[in-house]
């Protein structure tokens, strides 16, 4: 019953995303360009790398670049789906509109993290996703593996946006909070690397402290040697953890929340 | 005359410490804004490149060994802080908000404002830069080069601040069009940032986007400054800063042209 | 009657911080910062039965809104205890958000890119307001309200009191039980503050809904309150109906006459009665005690060559006026 209040909800707010994407006919086609440019620049970079060794780590070309098209897969339903909202979140926390989202008879964190989507980024969907089948074919990605995929994109995107939401849990404090954004940009860079890249403390505090390099390399790792499961249970314990931390931070924030005077 | 400077530059200074106490204020925001290139640094690509030169027969990419390719990297980092560290979010807001209003009213312009808001900005920048620099020193992650060269690199980072400063303003003013003018800017940091070398030395690059890459701005940006301050730069610096200089103005007219079709627009709307 | 809001010694401080101008100034409060505990509200006490609907009063900054967003659950007091509908606010537990509403003129609930129809039908979600009386609710109160033909128009192409019309709309179609409404009124003009008062009146005599406001127009709490609250510094120092706070400073009606030329001011009659003599003597306002009112009039009136007289038309706002002005002559609460 909960649950159906919640997916009707949803539905209006992709019907208002859509209303509100329509009415800006520029922005949409720019968001689509942004997009592809940030593809072509990440995609581009380990390429040219590979131009010049061939390996980098364990992985030859079209495995990393497998990796990378995984990393970007998640990203994409992540651009689409949930990075607007941490902008407005800074935003509404700022200007005190987060007044409004604490009324609402709903979870406040649903309708702050999940309020609107992108459908300019939707439109994108086949860059990320037809690279990782091109890669994952050279790499000689097994048929178990196919079907595993998607659930597998899924499991790293919903670490990620765990993560990014308890980290925006901290803009309750930081009154301007574009700094956070800043940050949680750079740890989406971090993410963008396979574990085995770091040296050991860099990769210990990304996998144990705060887990974001098990975002790409757990399911990744799984992918190609399955007896590397670990890492992916430790991904779902993270995902727990997470939750359990955004809502006690979120207790806490709604204490220090003074809701700017108009 | 003399009294005339004389005010304007009460003007300029105000607004520079405005812009001061501003930046201060949310301490936390800024000194994020430096972490976030910092973190970038060490934990990405110093690790990347240590590991992709571990591999065996790995010692020189380009005329890069893992030396030279983290010293480059550095000095992306502090070509970044002096050229590219405005980011001009707060004039899009200024006009979508209604702001612009008063400055069309009183006597400093709106330009003026904005240049003195990215002055003051880069002046802190400067600051963070040398303390930058200082640190690397002292882990000796980059040799200190030549002070003439030093010299060079700085003034030639900071002459490509003011060409990044025109580009923020004038898709600042795509305001008057755009509801939203981050996207813009978005894009052309990401196309920046790749085709600029701030990614990769462009010795790496395909050859065939390196020459393209030679009529457009994007070399200036981050690897001409990151050559010179590594005492590797080859052509004339001043043919490079006539070029730059060229790029500031081509932009300088644009955000002008810019400006004047939107405050028309503006004004004829009564926002 | 039963209680809709109860709160005992409700308080609220914030903190804020110093900071001395000019480049020095900023580096020093980088390093170090000097803090201030700012009371917003303090030792707050009140009673509201179901029905009522009260008028919150009190200059800029006396703590009105804080007082609201605490009653609504949106920040946390610092100290005391707050009950609305049976519930404790911060709490914020789901059926008290559907059971109340908070409209504030100077924020916008509505979603500023979409068409209202479009923020409405999100709240019908929101909400779980069935489909039938989802759309009788927008038929009966778009009517009402005047905005029938505004309901698919993107919100930032709205005047701003089509725009409030709507806010108001969007806070109504839970029907709740009890309305938080911040200002409004503000910045409309003179018919749109009418209609969005007549309509205030209407639906709340028709539904009994509890409602508070704040306003700083007086006439939409002379024509809609019958109790009043007075907060200054974040203390209660009135409370009580309407008729109570207008008779604060005395019993006294203020009545203005004008003549045709000046009249005698030497009489006896006019220093009785406390005159203030403007425009060259054709004017006097006088306080007269109300049960005088008629016969001083009438005297007036056949004794002097009037070509105009009225009396005051808000008695709320002159008390209030002089309240603010000289806060000392409340009795001490």
């Amino acid at each position: 019953m909960r649950i159906l209040h919640y997916l009707r909800v949803y539905r209006e707010f992709v019907n208002t995303s859509f209303s509100e994407a329509m009415t800006y006919r520029l922005h949409f086609m720019l968001l689509i360009l942004m997009d592809l440019a940030f593809y072509a620049a990440t995609l581009g970079s380990v390429s040219f790398i590979y131009d010049q060794v061939e390996t980098i780590g364990l992985w030859k070309r079209e495995e990393f670049l497998f990796f990378v098209s995984f990393v970007l897969a998640i990203d994409h339903l992540h651009m689409t789906f949930v990075s607007p909202n941490f902008w407005q979140f800074s935003f509404d926390l700022r200007t005190g509109k987060l007044d409004f989202v604490l009324l609402r008879p709903i979870g406040a964190i649903f309708s702050i993290f999940f309020r609107t989507v992108r459908p300019a980024s939707l439109v994108n969907i086949v860059v990320p996703w037809g690279c990782m089948i091109h890669y994952g074919m050279e790499a000689g990605l097994p048929s178990w593996g196919w079907v595993a995929l998607p659930a597998l994109v899924l499991a790293g995107l919903c670490l990620y946006v765990s993560l990014e939401i308890l980290l925006s849990m901290s803009m309750f404090w930081f009154v301007e909070s574009m700094g956070i954004n800043f940050v949680r940009i750079q740890f989406q860079r971090i993410a963008r690397w396979p574990d085995f890249v770091y040296g050991y403390y860099g990769r210990k505090l990304f996998t144990f402290v705060f887990p974001v390099l098990l975002v790409g390399s757990a399911p990744v790792r799984f992918l190609f040697d399955p007896t590397d499961y670990w890492p992916l249970v430790g991904l779902a314990a993270a995902v727990g953890a997470t939750w359990l931390l955004t809502g006690v931070f979120f207790r806490l924030g709604l204490r220090a929340y003074e809701s700017a005077s108009s | 005359m003399l009294r005339r400077l004389r005010t304007e530059g009460a003007k300029w200074k105000q607004t520079l410490e405005i812009s001061w106490s501003n930046l201060m204020a949310y301490k936390m925001n800024f000194l994020l804004l430096i972490v976030g290139p910092t973190i970038v640094f060490f934990f990405v690509k110093y690790n990347v490149w240590t590991s992709i030169y571990a591999m065996d027969g790995v010692d020189d990419i380009r005329g890069y060994n893992l030396e030279r390719m983290l010293g480059y990297q550095v000095w992306v980092m502090i070509v970044g802080f002096l050229a590219q560290g405005y980011m001009g979010t707060r004039l899009a807001e200024d006009i979508r908000l209604g702001r612009i209003s008063s400055y069309l009213l009183y006597p400093f312009e709106f330009w003026k404002f904005h240049t003195a808001k990215f002055l003051a900005f880069q002046v802190l920048e400067i600051l963070v830069a040398a303390v930058t620099l200082g640190a690397t020193l002292l882990l000796g992650l980059v040799k200190l080069p030549e002070w003439e060269m030093l010299a060079a690199g700085a003034l030639f980072s900071l002459l490509v601040g003011f060409f990044w400063f025109a580009v923020s303003y004038a898709i600042g003013l795509a305001a008057f069009w755009l509801e939203e003018t981050w996207v813009l800017r978005v894009l052309f940091m990401t196309v920046s940032n790749f085709l600029s070398g701030a990614v990769l030395p462009l010795e790496i690059f395909p050859r065939w986007i390196r020459t393209l890459l030679d009529y457009t701005p994007f070399p200036y940006v981050t690897f001409v400054p990151v050559k010179i301050f590594m005492g590797q730069a080859t052509g004339s610096l001043w043919a490079a800063s006539a070029n730059v200089l060229l790029w500031t103005l081509l932009a300088g007219l644009l955000a002008g042209a810019i400006w004047k079709r939107g405050i028309t627009l503006y004004t004829a709307a009564g926002m | 009657m039963t209680v809709a809001i109860e709160c005992r010694q409700l308080a609220k401080n914030f903190r804020t911080y110093l900071k001395k101008p000019g480049f020095w100034g900023s580096l020093r409060s980088f390093a170090k910062r000097e803090y201030r505990i700012n009371p917003a509200v303090s030792s707050f006490d009140l009673v509201l039965q179901k029905g009522e609907f009260v008028g919150l009063l009190g200059p800029n900054g006396a703590g009105k809104t804080t007082l609201i967003k605490m009653l609504t659950g949106i920040i946390m007091p610092s100290g005391g205890e707050a009950r609305v509908l049976g519930y404790e606010p911060f709490r914020r537990h789901r059926s008290f958000r559907k059971r109340i509403a908070l409209v504030m003129g100077q924020k916008s609930q509505l979603w500023w890119d979409i068409p209202a129809m479009d923020s409405l039908l999100l709240l019908q979600k929101y909400y779980e307001v069935q489909e039938a009386p989802f759309r009788r609710r927008v038929s009966e109160l778009s009517e009402l309200l005047g905005v029938r033909d505004q309901l698919e128009v993107h919100v930032r192409k709205l005047s701003l009191g089509e725009r409030m019309k709507m806010e108001l709309m969007a806070c109504l179609l839970h029907e709740p039980d009890v309305i938080f409404l911040d200002e409004p009124t503000i910045g409309l003009d003179l018919v749109a503050q009418e209609n969005i008062r007549t309509f205030l009146a209407r639906y709340q005599q028709r539904r009994g809904t509890t409602i508070v406001l704040t306003s700083h127009y007086m006439a939409d709490v002379e024509a809609l309150c019958e109790r009043i609250v007075l907060i200054l510094e974040g203390r209660k120092r009135f409370d009580g109906s309407k008729s109570e706070f207008e008779g604060l400073l005395g019993k006294e009606k203020f009545v203005t006459f004008r003549f045709k030329e000046p009249p005698d001011q030497s009489n006896a009659l006019w220093s009785s009665l406390d005159a203030h003599w403007q425009e060259g003597g054709t004017k006097v306002e006088l306080r007269i005690a109300e049960e005088e009112l008629r016969s001083a009039t009438i005297e007036i009136l056949t004794r002097f060559p009037v070509v105009d007289f009225q009396t005051e038309k808000l008695p709320v706002e002159r008390v209030m006026g002089t309240l603010l002005h000289r806060p000392e002559l409340l009795p001490e609460g």
